[in-house]
């Protein structure tokens, strides 16, 4: 398309909306970079980084380490199940595997609190009532969306350069360690990044699998602390909120380049 | 798709299959979950209390339930309706189209600046936006300090009197930008030479947009609407720890009607009927869209 820049009102325009949407995050800095916060808007009256200090250290650390074990484990577990799924899929001829599918992600649409009964009665008879619980229902909830967008990925792997190499006398597994993984790693890494985000943000789970405050994740850690009534601490929660936020947004920008290119994918191949 | 048989494939069946095997057996536990949520839709099971051992078949009392209570299943209904279609619809999916075609015609700084200012929404955990929005809307946050108070004017408790609105406003701050990521892809798959033509013919930018773009992205376009929808239509987090469904009513949409019945209540048969009741609206609404990307061009 023409690129002929954007005409003034709308630059303005844009920009204006720029600033509205980073507003909230004016206050969430202030607030946290305050030692004696108090909620307001306002530069800090007392600059430091103790909220900071405070939000990784004792119990709010070791709730950043059950978020990261939950994510890390969810998005790896996630990824690998599918991939090893997704390849027999995308290659066999099956009849109506689509629709299988699509059926899959439709069942999936189910609201999570739907099934949530019938998996807290199972994963509390099996003991299951931890972060490995945790990891493991995430990972059959995200399982129709993974194989769904890993099969895709797969189908535009082109045939003709796996035909080349088994030619060559490539085995099945040099075939997928070395061209379509390799080839579908924009797909990989969307797939892990939404797992990791989904399992690094899940609230409701979390929430009702963890029966002792040890192993909360920060989502239920935070919930815990503003829902409380009485005197809010906003500089903690604040700090907290930054550190609670950080990952996912770091994630994002290291994997952005895949992200764009592995948007393409999410589309239109039913 | 693949038309002669790859013996790189055939000879390593049985190796195939074995790999598919844990996903085969995650499925089988979604599958068991749902059937079980569908079966105990037809008792009374609760969530503690004697109704939890003794449970007991109650037929389609819990479904006929949904549509006699007032206050309950049909109000929450509208509800949701009203704010996936003005989260959702108007405002992400409008705004990131509006936004993935102003912006495609820059590469500068704006665009950056654009960019990365509604990710920062999309990537906060849903209980970071929850209590962002909260204090945003409170009676000493960022809206009343800049726009009520220096008016002289009373603060307003924004998050107790327009509720809804407020908690509409907070979703779509949070969830533009997956509808932008994918109109941007959409857009840029619009072979340039197609809209140079129309231009040639005289095509004026709204004719181009309207008749040559969005006839073209128009499985995109389903594709979007499809996965707001349903995504909006069971969001749960958000509202739950912004409102709660307070005040009153007002902001309980069916994720939080369901929550609250089911857990706050303990009625997990009432919730079970819910769920399978929402499974049936998410349903209805995706055979919609999909026919809508399945239709030819």
């Amino acid at each position: 398309m023409e690129r002929q820049g954007l005409s003034r009102p709308l630059a303005i325009a844009l920009a204006f909306m720029a600033i509205i949407w980073v507003s909230p995050f004016a206050w969430l800095f202030g607030n946290a970079f305050d030692n004696a916060a108090l909620g307001r808007l306002a530069f800090p009256s007392e600059p430091g980084v103790e909220n900071f200090v405070e939000a990784v250290s004792g119990n709010a650390g070791r709730m950043f380490f059950n978020s990261l074990l939950i994510a890390a484990g969810t998005a790896t577990l996630s990824a690998v199940v599918g991939i090893c799924a997704a390849y027999p899929l995308s290659r066999l001829r099956m009849p109506g595997k689509n629709a299988l599918l699509w059926t899959l992600v439709l069942l999936r649409m189910l609201p999570a609190a739907g099934v949530l009964v019938p998996i807290y009665f199972t994963a509390q008879r099996a003991g299951l009532l931890n972060q490995m619980g945790v990891i493991l229902t995430l990972t059959v909830l995200n399982l129709p969306f993974t194989l769904l967008l890993l099969k895709n990925f797969f189908d535009t792997v082109p045939i003709e350069l796996e035909e080349a190499a088994y030619v060559d006398g490539a085995s099945l597994w040099q075939i997928v360690t070395h061209i379509v993984l390799p080839m579908s790693k924009a797909g990989i890494a969307v797939v892990w990044f939404f797992s990791f985000t989904g399992a690094w943000n899940e609230f409701l789970l979390p929430l009702i699998f963890s029966r002792v405050e040890a192993g909360f994740p920060m989502s239920v850690g935070l919930y815990a602390a503003f829902g409380r009534q009485g005197s809010i601490d906003y500089g903690f929660l604040t700090a907290f909120s930054i550190v609670y936020a950080a990952p996912a947004v770091a994630v994002y920008f290291l994997l952005r380049r895949n992200m764009n290119t592995g948007f393409a994918g999410v589309g239109v191949k039913g | 798709m693949r038309h002669q048989a790859n013996p790189w494939i055939t000879s390593n069946l049985w190796l195939l299959s074995a790999a598919m095997l844990p996903a085969i057996i995650l499925i089988g536990a979604l599958l068991y979950f749902t059937g079980w949520a569908f079966t105990f839709s037809f008792t009374d099971l609760g969530l503690t209390g004697r109704k939890a051992i003794e449970w007991s078949w109650v037929g389609f009392d819990n479904y006929e339930r949904l549509f006699t209570r007032r206050g309950g299943f049909v109000d929450s209904f509208w509800t949701t309706v009203i704010f996936v279609f003005f989260s959702a619809i108007v405002g992400q999916s409008l705004l990131g189209f509006l936004l993935a075609s102003a912006l495609r015609q820059t590469y500068g700084t704006l665009r950056t600046v654009v960019e990365v200012a509604i990710m920062l929404g999309w990537l906060l955990p849903d209980i970071v936006a929850a209590f962002l929005w909260s204090a945003t809307t409170s009676q000493t946050g960022l809206i009343n300090s800049l726009f009520i108070i220096p008016f002289g004017l009373k603060p307003i408790n924004f998050i107790n009197d327009f509720a809804l609105p407020v908690v509409t406003i907070a979703n779509i701050w949070k969830g533009t930008a997956w509808s932008y990521l994918l109109f941007v892809a959409a857009l840029d798959s619009v072979p340039r030479e197609v809209i140079e033509a129309a231009k040639i013919d005289g095509a004026t930018r709204f004719q181009r947009m309207w008749m040559v773009v969005l006839p073209m992205i128009r499985p995109h376009i389903a594709t979007n609407m499809l996965f707001i929808t349903i995504w909006t239509f069971t969001y749960f987090p958000l509202i739950f720890a912004m409102t709660g469904g307070g005040p009153g009513k007002q902001t309980e949409t069916l994720a939080v009607f369901l929550y609250n019945q089911a857990f706050g209540r303990g009625n997990l048969g009432f919730g079970a009927a819910i769920s399978v009741a929402m499974l049936a609206i998410v349903g209805v609404l995706s055979l919609v869209y999909l026919r809508m990307l399945k239709e030819p061009k």
